[in-house]
């Protein structure tokens, strides 16, 4: 066992960009947020009291949900148990098999922002604000709002300063976990507008341990600023790995088997608001290119 | 496995030592006044062993204080020595707060006292001043931290002490400076390695902390594909150039200046400042405009927002509505156009029985072609109006084309979030109609200040 492993519980995070992706207060939001999902902790600020109501209680029995869920379980079940007919992931096997790309997540109407939440430094105690809307035309995603990167007065907290938005997890029927296979593909492929600011792509996969549950992988996406559109293409080659906001001595490549989510952190240490807008998030095969890892992955000798 | 879990033990310990520190600071008065029979079990209590090499406590004290002197005035003592760090940067900074004030501040501190008593708290408090300071980007000045602490203390010796969290308080200051340096962007060179190596050992925590460092940095200095300049120049003319070539996204884009700012006093005394208007148009925009039908109307759009690094600076574009679906003409590329290699190839080419080609299943956004862009200084309708009048004297359309401002007041501000509170509208620009400066040109501009027609709220804020 290796510092590095131990390196992986640092006290504050380090690189501010790729903070943990929290989750705002859905009374903080403008519609089409909600709350974190059952299976994440939800970070305690320093000098918060401990929530010792036992987890029964947390729970909310309403029969009007119940009714509701019923059906739109039945339907995801529906969908779930007819797709395999047709073939993998309700496509024929033909197409399936040469699929060259593939639109991950678009933008076309409201209901599409329900699969993304939004969340700011609020929640850590810190100042900035981070909103989700439609743009222009409704067939865009703007994430706007300001950063602010005076940490909060706790004594304890260093760093501060981020806004994200990171897609929901995907879900099939009786919501249980699905995550996306994108092993065909190589690249991920986006088209934003942004105005000039640095962003910070988190890929989160699913894994095994409970202790890899913070890993992300992520890379950088500059935007040029500007009235037009940035094709972004990104090979999932480049993407290393951190915890917590730390980089990573031993690094792997992602595996693109099972993708739980992605996610937009901003936290360049600038104040000032910022906008982001997102036309598309979509996946490609590029044939040109064969990398599997832009990073060293040897064993180093001696271990650390 | 086995070292890793004794370090984390240790760094639960970390947190003691200090106290175990104080204590025997204590321990030496209590030897004086009272039984000497105190110090054996303080000094076991000593973590790190080898008490007598380690024991920064207090020769001096020994030495000098009465055996009579009071535990509450040695405290008053210790307090007023932890304030004088903080103290030495105040009064260094009160000539002025540069470069030679900081290092004559490390230099007195290190004059001070041979032992280098407190440099932890006192490296702590340099980490914190050096933005005021304004030496936070410095490489030489995080180096002359670094050498504060004293030389070949903190190595481990034995195996023991290289297992063990050796010095961990220290170990963590020397590592937050470095996580100072990864912040500013600042990448170490040899003088660090060979100052940590000095100070902590070949394997110690700073010590990989640097490697870290070297290791991400310059893998990851050039990958902005948009560099910005460390450095950005202060004059607003050249901001505003650096600016539009970013956004332009064409290297054939040529900016020009319309008006460079001055200020000027009139006969009557009064002060007149003309702000800049610095505009880019590429040879592609120049054609879309001239294909641009006339009776249709041009908008004049923004502010919106460009951050160039930390600075934030706003432009303007020239745009057209998207042209609605039935009028839209494909225009067949013209193959004389290029000589070299054809711009249009139409090949039939039948791959594979499910090719499903390489494009995107996504409606294109058609958000309607922008012509020009521009900077100024003052957003007002006037200034720009100004420069579509310079824009007149390349794309002689404009003067028949009906020209619309849809200006916010001011750089734009934070949108509220649809539906939660109503900012108060800020006051439309008075004045509609602003005389077109090119007399005869075609039909008068029409200016219109479409302002208030749009939605209330600013949620215009991104449509461009």
């Amino acid at each position: 066992m290796s510092l590095s492993r131990i390196a992986r519980h640092p006290r504050a995070g380090l690189l501010g960009c790729i903070h943990q992706q929290l989750f705002l207060n859905p009374s903080s939001l403008p519609g089409g947020a909600d709350t974190r999902p059952m299976s994440r902790v939800p970070y305690r600020r320093p000098g918060e009291p401990k929530d010792n109501r036992p987890p029964w209680k947390k729970i909310k029995f309403d029969f009007a949900k119940g009714v509701e869920g019923v059906g739109r379980q039945m339907m995801l079940l529906k969908k779930e148990l007819l797709d395999p007919l047709v073939g993998p992931e309700g496509k024929p096997m033909l197409e399936h098999m040469l699929e060259q790309n593939r639109v991950v997540w678009e933008f076309r109407g409201p209901e599409c922002l329900e699969q993304w939440s939004v969340s700011s430094d609020r929640e850590i105690g810190g100042q900035s604000e981070a909103y989700l809307k439609l743009g222009r035309n409704d067939n865009t995603c703007l994430l706007y709002g300001s950063l602010n990167a005076a940490p909060p007065r706790d004594g304890e907290t260093r760093y501060s300063g981020y806004c994200t938005l990171r897609s929901k997890q995907r879900l099939c029927s009786f919501d249980r976990k699905t995550h996306f296979d994108w092993t065909s593909f190589n690249t991920l492929h986006l088209r934003v507008r942004g105005d000039g600011r640095p962003w910070m792509i988190n890929l989160a996969p699913e894994n095994y341990f409970s202790h890899q549950k913070d890993d992300i992988y992520s890379y950088f996406l500059y935007t040029r600023g500007g009235p037009y559109w940035q094709d972004v293409k990104i090979p999932f080659s480049k993407f290393f790995l951190g915890h917590r906001g730390r980089i990573q001595d031993d690094q792997h490549h992602l595996w693109l088997d099972k993708i739980n989510t992605i996610g937009f952190t901003l936290g360049d240490k600038v104040d000032g608001p910022f906008q982001l807008e997102i036309d598309f998030i979509g996946v490609c095969k590029d044939y040109a290119h064969t990398e599997e890892f832009a990073y060293e992955k040897y064993k180093r000798n001696p271990e650390v | 496995m086995k070292c890793a879990r004794c370090l984390l033990r240790l760094q639960g310990l970390g947190s003691v030592v200090p106290s175990a520190r104080t204590a025997n600071r204590y321990a030496y008065l209590l030897q004086s006044t009272t039984a000497p029979v105190l110090t054996k079990p303080l000094v076991a209590f000593n973590s790190h062993g080898e008490a007598s090499r380690h024991f920064h406590g207090s020769s001096a004290w020994a030495k000098s204080s009465p055996p009579s002197s009071d535990l509450k005035e040695k405290e008053k003592e210790i307090d007023k020595s932890l304030l004088s760090r903080d103290e030495l940067f105040e009064r260094v900074a009160r000539n002025a707060k540069t470069k030679a004030a900081f290092d004559k501040a490390i230099e007195a501190f290190t004059k001070r006292d041979r032992r280098r008593r407190g440099h932890v708290e006192f490296i702590y408090a340099a980490l914190q001043k050096m933005v005021e300071f304004g030496v936070e980007r410095d490489l030489a000045v995080y180096n002359r931290l670094l050498d504060v602490f004293p030389k070949e203390v903190f190595v481990p010796r034995n195996f023991i002490q290289r297992m063990f969290n050796h010095y961990p308080r220290q170990q963590e200051c020397a590592v937050q400076l470095l996580e100072q340096m990864e912040n500013h962007g600042i990448m170490p060179n040899v003088d660090t390695k060979v100052l940590l190596v000095q100070i902590f050992g070949e394997k110690s925590h700073p010590m990989r902390k640097y490697q870290r460092l070297m290791y991400w940095f310059p893998r990851f200095k050039h990958v902005n594909p948009f560099p910005v300049p460390r450095l950005l120049p202060s004059d607003p003319v050249d901001l505003a150039r650096l600016g539009l070539t970013r956004i332009a996204n064409d290297l054939d884009a040529k900016v020009t200046v319309y008006q460079m700012p001055y200020t000027d006093i009139t006969e009557t005394g009064e002060e007149i400042t003309l702000p800049h208007i610095v505009g880019t148009q590429s040879p592609d925009q120049v054609e879309l405009l001239a294909k641009h039908d006339p009776s249709r109307p041009v908008f004049v759009e923004g502010p919106f927002p460009l951050w160039l690094r930390n600075v934030c600076v706003h432009y303007y574009v020239l745009r057209a509505d998207p042209l609605p679906p039935g009028e839209k003409v494909e225009e067949p590329y013209d193959p004389e156009r290029s000589l070299y290699y054809p711009l249009e190839l139409s090949l039939e080419l039948e791959r594979d029985m499910g090719d499903l080609g390489d494009d995107f299943d996504v409606e294109d956004l058609d958000e309607g072609p922008v012509f020009a862009m521009c900077m100024t200084g003052q957003g007002d309708q006037a200034t720009l109006n100004q420069w579509i009048s310079g824009l007149q004297e390349a794309n002689a359309v404009l003067g028949r084309v009906p020209t619309l401002f849809r200006l916010d007041a001011g750089p734009r501000e934070l949108q509220s979030p649809a539906g939660e509170s109503h900012r108060p509208h800020p006051p439309p620009e008075t004045d509609p109609c602003v005389p077109g400066d090119e007399g005869g040109a075609g039909p008068a501009r029409q200016e219109v200040d479409v302002t208030l027609e749009e939605e209330p709220q600013h949620s215009r804020g991104v449509k461009q």
